[in-house]
């Protein structure tokens, strides 16, 4: 019997992006080690960005991003809407590495918020390599997926739309 | 392939609203605000404060010469040596000192609001809580 690698590969790599993006989205909704919500401190961790000085759109982000990461984190790890939930993913990477990239142009001296509250400024080198391969492994998933949905006769796979 | 990709996401995008509704409504409490440090003021605080204020800018120049708070004047630990005789001409032991800089985890405004207790024994400073940031949305 033959080893499905892409099978297994495409487990792996959903499990670590899915579950990454899980886990960015509960710690920013709620803060355990406080023991309260954390959408007050995600939102200082956005306002510190300063892309806009207005309250409310910030506000917005900070209660729908950690909600929209845990969503499509799940969809990922159950292999539901799978090509809708990497275009998100993907997509909301892309914002991520365009906002980091900023604030390190801008030189801000902030810890990035990706894991709700952080007490230390961001290491930017690390962080943009972490993203990049973050988009890899994305890019990776929908190559496996897309490569499994054709094996099983082209309409069967997630990625072959419903 | 797209058009199915781009609906699914529209489905997640619309999931994902319903909890971030509830959640928003419930756990979000517009007026708490975060407990302050023994040093720590907000900036509404501060600018109610008004001419009885010194504000001292921690943050690198280039981040200064971008935009501070009217008046404030520039002192990082960078440039501590040619920098704090300014601060010294102005100072008045009548005003607090409020340091600021980029908000959140930025440590340049409690560095150098301790340097100023320690070196020149300067005693009612305090940290702007937030930051610039939160100077520019009060």
């Amino acid at each position: 019997m033959a080893i499905p690698i892409k099978s297994i590969a495409s487990w792996v790599l959903r499990l670590g992006v899915g579950g990454l993006f899980v886990y960015a989205g509960i710690v920013k909704i709620w803060d355990f080690k406080a023991g309260g919500s954390a959408t007050q401190a995600f939102a200082m961790a956005i306002q510190n960005y300063q892309f806009t000085t207005k309250l409310t759109p910030i506000l917005l982000v900070a209660v729908y991003l950690p909600w929209l990461e845990l969503v499509t984190g799940i969809a990922l790890l159950v292999r539901k809407w799978l090509s809708g939930a990497l275009l998100l993913l993907g997509s909301m990477t892309v914002v991520f590495l365009i906002a980091i990239c900023s604030a390190w142009a801008r030189g801000l001296d902030i810890s990035c918020g990706c894991f709700g509250k952080e007490n230390n400024a961001t290491n930017f080198p690390l962080h943009i390599a972490g993203d990049l391969v973050l988009l890899v492994a994305i890019g990776l998933i929908a190559w496996l997926e897309k490569d499994r949905g054709q094996a099983a006769g082209g309409e069967a796979g997630p990625l072959a739309g419903s | 392939m797209l058009r199915a990709a781009l609906r699914q996401a529209l489905i997640l995008l619309a999931i994902a609203l319903l909890p971030a509704m509830v959640s928003g409504a419930i756990q979000l409490k517009w007026h708490h605000e975060e407990p302050l440090a023994p040093d720590e003021v907000r900036a509404a605080t501060a600018a109610e404060w008004g001419t009885d204020v010194i504000f001292v800018d921690a943050r690198p120049k280039t981040r200064f010469d971008a935009g501070h708070i009217d008046g404030a004047i520039l002192l990082n630990n960078e440039d501590w040596e040619t920098l704090s005789p300014k601060f010294l001409d102005v100072w008045d032991p009548d005003k607090k000192t409020v340091v600021y800089c980029d908000g959140g985890s930025c440590d340049a405004s409690r560095e150098v609001a301790e340097r100023l207790k320690r070196e020149f024994q300067i005693k009612n400073v305090y940290v702007l809580k937030g930051g610039w940031p939160a100077w520019q949305s009060r």
